[in-house]
């Protein structure tokens, strides 16, 4: 009566069959704000995804096998492999889109977010959308490197995350923790998408670290009254920590909570990544704008 | 020889005809109804004439424009072919009066021969044996038992008024003549009002045998062997060879001989069949039944087993040349069998079974040709098949050296036989000729009757959905080399599930959601899917899929408009047409109340009527056609509801 319902359905099916026939009425895809070519699939068995990334997120891998497994071609041109090398950045392809990736190959110092950065701003002048795979345990720590300037370097890279106006999407395949989260595009920082695969980890820091931080304190209380902490005490101390960590950290507690897009098979990120650059493909890129870096 | 010559015929017989007039450097001239103006004999022919409206009996049928036609065109003589007016006296006559050359026997020898008591009287007279029988009619009780018994058991009693064997009976023992007799007379009386008899003798697993003579205007007569024509469906010929296997040498010189005889008994010229009843168990007593004064259908079965062309000669006689072989001179080569391919669908449907006309246009043709195989044809791809004129479309005709080897190859051509949009009866015909009375020769003409159940199956092998289901697939997947969207992909993909495949819903006869589960390719107009590891390959054309002579047309299937629109009930509740055809009788009103079983419409296609009946007791709740209404198959004549509890 009032106007407001422009379709009336019989029932369910019928309805779907009226959403059909809307969506049949939909404008064609515009042109896309990159160019794309067509898909090869890559060269390297996939099936290896699943052997890729270490239980222990401590463990030391190689990013590349992952990437191998899911661009078109098993093709990467890698951006200064030389330097910064516990990231991984480089152009390939994913279902025919360009695609500018960044990859954890171990902890970021200051080299590796200078070259992030670097590398994000290639990918923004250029219109490419950034492939961010993250498994990450955080920045270096240590009295060196902040005198070296770690908070500005990483600052940089974070700056380049925040600002670019290119697609981002985020892929979870290991540990995401700490400010490591935010160089490489954590929830905060708008990827379009940002999915876990099954065995990926998040908190701010790792279970293991949060208990010794939290038993350290204590003890160093216990300590200045002049008591004694018996290693049993402190092993109770220390496991529900430990307990609470590896729950709250587990991927399905945090795509249960809306944090992600979605649990993925790390079989199918080339296929879900494939699909979401062709979603965001429908949005016109913006102008480049970036913020102040910190120099 | 003529210098043109007019066909007075269309379909494969006409195509048939233009063959031999190009090979022999004789123009031809085709005619065609409105509905034939694109047809395959109208293209074959050096020139075409139009004859008139689509309708036979204003076109292939009227005398006046034939004629008109030839002489429009310049033609000396007039091919007749067969059906339409081949046998028409009277068209032979015209064509005399209009100074053309009729390509057929004399006028007199037609009417004579269309005469079924006269011919048997003359051939009788000419020493060729005719069925026993009581001659004379008005015959008493005790003459009628006389006559059987002298005929010998057993023997048929016939209502002389009768046809189609209404009223016949049949009588094995002598003893029980008497009351056979007195119960024939009481049916004929209360069916025809007349209670007079003949008597016949019985012809036990008959087998017909027909003889090919070739006489020409100088007294020379030969024949050309036989053709065993006892695979029949509804008294029409569907598989024809030579030679046959039941007779031997003397046996055929004999019936060639008799068959020369009748030939010469009414003075015929041109090519000419004479057509014998033969007992199955006894082949040497063979009966004369009738002389067809026209090229037959199955002539090319003589043409390949005897090396002759009939049509050449056909057309050498009538300019009046005399035959240039004697009897000696033909000798009887290999095996050859025909197989006719009509537009029919065999169905074994609740309701439709048997043999029901088919119809529609040809969207993808193949026919054998070569290596022993021909095909005479009158089609193309876009004919259109309705039920205007005759159901058979083409003719596929093996040779071979040997029986066996003719089957084979025969079978192997139907197979190889494609009429994608018009169904036909070639997959039929195929597993006929598998059949181990067929292989064996053990022929009679009820023995496709007998047969088909055995060689008809209403399933859908599940293949054919699957290649179905391949051909929508593919059609859904994006085209072009380029780039491709992954949203575009029918690959059933689910984020962080199994993925759902694509299914779709088929319709062969009942509707069926099918999910493709083998790997497939398809071409424009191949299918070929792989299920279980067997690969199986179809023809296709448009929602057509063909296999060995077989042929499935899958629809898409909407079960939303089925449910929304209520003919969700189709099969069930509505009544549609078994065939192509007009709706001659109405017998019931919307409203009615029916009972399952009662006959409420009467469609009529190529001279078979089809009832439909109440599928079950309920009321017409729909009725969509009046007597006259030109109906499609498979369109919805009428809706019954079932009455409440049925429900």
């Amino acid at each position: 009566m009032s106007g407001v319902t422009d379709h009336l359905a019989e029932d369910d099916a019928h309805a779907l069959r009226i959403v059909r026939n809307i969506v049949a009425t939909l404008p064609a895809r515009r042109d896309l704000p990159w160019e794309v070519t067509p898909a090869v699939e890559p060269k390297v068995d996939p099936s290896g995804l699943y052997g890729a990334v270490p239980v222990d997120s401590r463990t030391p891998y190689d990013v590349r096998e992952i990437i191998a497994r899911v661009v078109d071609g098993s093709r990467f041109a890698e951006f200064k492999s030389e330097f910064g090398q516990t990231l991984v950045t480089g152009f390939a392809r994913i279902h025919g889109h360009p695609v500018g990736i960044v990859a954890n190959n171990g902890i970021l110092f200051s080299e590796s977010a200078q070259k992030g950065a670097h590398f994000i701003e290639l990918c923004d002048q250029r219109g490419i959308p950034l492939v961010f795979l993250q498994n990450i345990s955080g920045f270096m720590v240590g009295k060196d490197y902040e005198a070296g300037g770690i908070a500005k370097h990483g600052a940089k890279m974070v700056t380049a995350v925040a600002s670019t106006r290119v697609p981002k999407l985020t892929v979870v395949v290991g540990g995401s923790y700490g400010a490591g989260n935010y160089s490489m595009c954590g929830r905060a920082y708008s990827p379009r998408f940002l999915w876990m695969w099954p065995n990926a980890k998040i908190s701010v820091m790792g279970g293991e670290q949060a208990a010794s931080v939290l038993a350290t304190v204590k003890r160093d209380q216990l300590e200045a009254r002049g008591e004694t902490w018996p290693a049993e005490d402190e092993e109770a101390f220390k496991a529900p920590v430990r307990e609470q960590y590896e729950r709250q950290g587990n991927a399905y507690y945090a795509t249960a909570r809306l944090w992600d897009d979605g649990v993925i098979d790390p079989l199918e990120t080339r296929q879900v990544l494939g699909l979401a650059l062709t979603a965001c493909a429908n949005a016109p890129l913006g102008d480049p704008q970036f913020g102040v870096f910190r120099m | 020889m003529f210098d043109t010559v007019l066909v007075a015929n269309r379909g494969e017989i006409a195509v048939r005809v233009v063959r031999t007039l190009r090979a022999l450097g004789v123009r031809s001239v085709a005619v065609f109804s409105d509905a034939d103006a694109d047809a395959r004999h109208v293209r074959e022919a050096d020139t075409a004439v139009r004859i008139g409206p689509a309708p036979a009996a204003e076109s292939y049928l009227s005398v006046e424009r034939l004629l008109e036609a030839a002489a429009r065109t310049g033609a000396q003589a007039v091919h007749p072919g067969y059906g339409f007016l081949a046998e028409n006296a009277g068209f032979a006559r015209a064509c005399a009066d209009a100074g053309l050359a009729f390509i057929g026997p004399p006028a007199d020898a037609i009417s004579l021969m269309g005469d079924k008591i006269r011919a048997k009287e003359t051939v009788k007279a000419a020493g060729v044996p005719v069925v026993p029988g009581s001659s004379g009619s008005g015959l008493t009780d005790a003459e009628l038992a006389d006559a059987a018994r002298e005929i010998g058991m057993p023997v048929l009693l016939k209502p002389s008024a009768g046809g189609g064997g209404k009223g016949m009976r049949l009588v094995r023992d002598a003893a029980l003549l008497a009351d056979e007799i007195a119960a024939a007379r009481r049916e004929a009386r209360a069916s025809f009002g007349d209670d007079t008899l003949l008597v016949e003798r019985w012809v036990d697993r008959p087998r017909h045998i027909e003889i090919q003579v070739l006489a020409d205007g100088h007294g020379n007569v030969v024949h050309l062997g036989e053709r065993e024509c006892s695979l029949q469906r509804r008294h029409q010929k569907i598989i024809e060879e030579a030679p046959s296997v039941l007779l031997d040498e003397a046996t055929r010189a004999a019936m060639g001989e008799a068959a020369v005889q009748a030939a010469r008994s009414c003075g015929y010229r041109g090519a000419g069949t004479v057509e014998f009843i033969v007992p199955g168990g006894d082949p040497s007593s063979y009966y004369f039944m009738e002389m067809n004064t026209r090229l037959q259908v199955e002539h090319p079965v003589t043409e390949l087993i005897t090396g002759i062309d009939l049509v050449e000669w056909q057309l050498r006689v009538a300019a009046g040349e005399r035959l240039a072989f004697g009897q000696d001179d033909i000798r009887l080569t290999g095996h050859a069998v025909e197989a006719r391919v009509c537009a029919e669908t065999v169905s074994v449907r609740e309701g439709a079974r048997g043999f029901l006309p088919s119809g529609g246009t040809v969207l993808r043709l193949r026919e054998p040709q070569g290596d022993g195989v021909r095909t005479d044809s009158g089609l193309s791809e876009g004919t259109e098949v309705g039920s205007l004129y005759d159901p058979m479309l083409s003719k596929v005709i093996a040779y071979g050296p040997d029986r066996a080897t003719a089957l084979r190859k025969l079978r192997a051509a139907l197979a190889g036989t494609v009429t994608l949009g018009v169904p036909t009866n070639a997959g039929f015909l195929r597993r006929l000729l598998a059949h181990p009375a067929v292989v064996a020769g053990e022929l009679d003409t009820g023995l496709v009757e007998r047969v088909v159940d055995d060689l008809v199956t209403s399933e859908v092998p599940e293949e054919v959905y699957e290649a179905a289901a391949a051909v929508r697939l593919d059609a859904l997947r994006p085209a072009g080399d380029g780039w491709t969207d992954p949203f575009s992909v029918p690959s059933g993909w689910r984020l962080g599930g199994t993925p759902r495949p694509v299914s779709f819903h088929l319709r062969v006869q009942d509707p069926v959601e099918y999910t493709p589960r083998g790997s497939a390719t398809v071409t424009d107009d191949e299918v070929s899917v792989t299920l279980d590891g067997v690969r199986h390959t179809f023809e296709r054309a448009a929602d057509w899929l063909g296999r060995d002579g077989d042929a499935w047309h899958v629809r898409d299937h909407d079960p939303m408009a089925a449910s929304l629109t209520g003919a969700a009930h189709a099969g069930a509740d509505s009544l549609t047409a078994p065939m192509p055809g007009t709706v001659t009788v109405v017998k019931v009103a919307v409203g009615d109340e029916v009972t399952a079983g009662q006959s409420l419409l009467v469609v009529e296609a190529m001279k078979m009527e089809h009832v439909i009946s109440a599928p079950h007791a309920g009321t017409v709740a729909e009725l969509d056609v009046t007597p006259g209404t030109t109906v499609a198959m498979d369109q919805v004549l009428a809706v019954v509801t079932p009455a409440e509890e049925d429900r």
